[in-house]
């Protein structure tokens, strides 16, 4: 029983950071019609300013060094994706192929200037002391950082679904992911709505990659690698554009994840593949996505 | 349309010689080193058509491409390592067995269409690079690989002597992937895979349907791809799991994109220039010359990808049609200048 339960929260700790790529990635998608494959370089980004702030700014790594860290790793994380978006992104507008190709180059000249400046080895990132702690519920030792990862998405969901609700910019985003032509027409200025977008996703995967870089115990180059695929298949099974529908499809695909593979190790990935093929088939536009005609 | 009428003669002249220039005296290709690169790249030049098949003659935008390169090569080395079955019949059950594989995957991924399909195809590949990787089931010995057993395999493709006939067959399979991409593309159903690219919904108006043309276009892209992975475990000398990453999947895409999509020469000269390129660029790395420079700047030229990411990105902004692209725009102001 212990077991069981560490294994599920560590799952829905793991399907936390998942919703931090994938709610921007969908968003991207759902509004823009973007398959942004330079996601996976803004939470590399994320973390190396996370890592830069808390090993090289501050010298004591406690509470506030890391909320730090999260903060401006997210922000430097959704600037870069801003100037990406308006740099790059903007002068393609309804190529959408090309669109998929030029993030494919921009992921791959970030690499290669992160690989050439600080190698590929990880690097550790300080945490605060309280990281190893852990919680008991019942007879079952929990880490602590799980509960970190899950509050942290929490947040970021409800401010993101607030925004969405409440802000002028949020219903315009919301009516581009409907019908993006009409929104046009009637003389609103969605470009301002995709500036917006690329920020808010930026900061989520910049966030994430400070936290994807705790959880894995340091930060590389390389460590957006599967985020960057779970995030793109969480989009899927939760369905395009919609940032419940990737919440609930991140909580599922983590905690299967990890069930599985304390079953058998690497059948989380299999599992989850298997997953992706079976909501194609019955429920081609995801969990809770729309059709759009 | 733009062609070249003296295109032909001279292929039919440079191909041959290109054969027997292990044999021809003195000159650079009568090297083993060079015949191995070379064995290589016309690997990736006939891989990078494979793929242009996909993406730029049918329009779909696959990310898992690699898996039935991969799946190929695994599947023979399985095969003849444990004396499953002999080498060449390994070759043939290796193709065969991918193309099952391809029809699966197919027929679930082409459910969806575009942005999607592409994700789709990405996941899919990922689950075989995991369990290729991850040594599942304990036949891939993961990270390592899998060296080929060379006494099972005739001993004309074992050892630096005979490097040439590896060069031999890659070559081959170039041509033979030419020969078959180009009857493919100029077939009736080659028409419909140009439609499709072009315009889906007019093709089902027509009463075709789309779903089965780009199953096809997929399944032939991915039965060559299997072969050239088998291809590649005999030149290679084993089989790896960075075969199965998605990472030569994006290096096809830039292969194609860089020589120019649609065109079928274009995807086989990017293909050989990527995989020199990538080569050579990592070479330079080592060099001196760039110890001299800072450190800032000389930490990116040593990646191979920096200089091809970059490229990648302004011809994709700036220079649509690649390699060939510009060709035949050079060519179009030569002939409008007569």
């Amino acid at each position: 029983m212990d077991t069981f339960l560490l294994i599920g929260i560590t799952g829905i700790g793991l399907g936390a950071l998942y919703f931090l790529v994938a709610s921007g990635l969908s968003l991207i998608y759902g509004l823009m019609g973007v398959l942004n494959f330079a996601h996976g370089s803004f939470l590399t980004v994320g973390a190396f300013v996370g890592l830069w702030f808390s090993s090289q700014v501050m010298h004591v790594s406690n509470t506030w060094t890391f909320i730090g860290a999260m903060v401006l790793g997210g922000l430097a994380a959704g600037l870069f994706a801003l100037l990406v978006e308006r740099i790059v992104i903007s002068r393609l507008y309804e190529r959408h192929i090309d669109q998929a190709l030029v993030t494919v180059g921009i992921a791959l000249v970030v690499g290669a200037v992160l690989a050439g400046w600080f190698g590929n080895d990880l690097r550790l990132l300080p945490t605060p002391a309280w990281f190893i702690n852990t919680v008991s519920i019942g007879s079952a030792h929990i880490p602590v950082d799980r509960f970190l990862y899950i509050g942290v998405a929490i947040i970021l969901l409800l401010a993101n679904t607030a925004l969405l609700r409440f802000s002028r910019i949020g219903l315009v985003i919301r009516a581009g992911v409907e019908n993006r032509q009409m929104v046009a027409a009637l003389g609103i200025n969605v470009r301002l709505a995709f500036s917006t977008v690329f920020f808010l996703g930026g900061f989520a995967a910049g966030v994430g990659g400070v936290l994807v870089s705790a959880y894995s115990n340091g930060v590389s180059p390389l460590i957006a690698g599967s985020y960057l695929i779970y995030g793109f298949i969480v989009v899927v099974i939760g369905g395009m554009g919609s940032v419940p529908g990737s919440f609930l499809a991140a909580m599922i695909i983590g905690v299967i994840k990890q069930y599985a593979n304390y079953y058998s190790p690497g059948l989380g990935d299999f599992v989850v593949v298997f997953l992706l093929a079976g909501v194609l088939l019955l429920r081609p536009q995801g969990l809770l996505g729309k059709v759009k005609s | 349309m733009l062609r070249w009428r003296y295109s032909r003669p001279l292929l039919a002249i440079f191909i041959p010689l290109l054969f027997a220039a292990p044999l021809l005296g003195n000159n650079p290709l009568s090297h083993p080193g060079l015949q191995q690169t070379m064995a290589v790249a016309f690997l990736y030049g006939a891989l990078a058509l494979t793929y242009d098949l996909l993406f730029g003659f049918t329009g779909l935008l696959s990310f898992g491409h690699a898996l039935f390169f991969a799946s190929g090569m695994y599947l023979a080395v399985l095969f003849i390592n444990h004396d499953v079955l002999v080498w060449w019949l390994a070759v043939i059950a290796a193709v065969a067995i991918t193309t099952i594989l391809a029809i699966l995957i197919g027929s679930a991924s082409l459910r969806t269409g575009g942005i999607t399909f592409a994700m789709v195809t990405l996941a899919f590949a990922e689950a075989g690079h995991v369990i290729i990787s991850r040594n599942f089931g304990g036949l891939t010995n993961g990270e390592n690989g899998i060296a080929l057993n060379a006494d099972k395999v005739p001993s004309i493709f074992i050892g630096v002597f005979n490097t040439k006939n590896l060069f031999w067959i890659s070559l081959g399979t170039l041509v033979i992937v030419y020969f078959i991409t180009w009857w493919v593309t100029e077939s009736s159903a080659g028409r419909v895979f140009a439609a499709l690219r072009d315009n889906e919904t007019r093709v089902a108006v027509l009463g075709l349907k789309p779903a089965r043309f780009k199953l096809l276009s997929f399944v032939i892209a991915a039965s060559m791809a299997s072969f050239i992975g088998v291809v590649m475990l005999m030149v290679s000398g084993s089989a790896a799991p960075r075969f199965a990453s998605s990472d030569v999947t994006i290096a096809l895409l830039l292969m194609v994109i860089l020589g120019g999509a649609i065109t079928r020469w274009g995807a086989v000269i990017g293909g050989i220039i990527y995989s020199v390129a990538s080569t050579r660029l990592q070479d330079l790395s080592q060099s001196s010359a760039l110890h001299s420079v800072p450190k800032i700047i000389s930490g990116p030229l040593s990646e191979p990808t920096f200089i091809l990411g970059l490229l990648f990105i302004f011809v994709v902004m700036f220079a649509p049609g690649g390699l060939s692209g510009a060709y035949y725009h050079l060519r179009l102001k030569v002939i409008s200048k007569k």
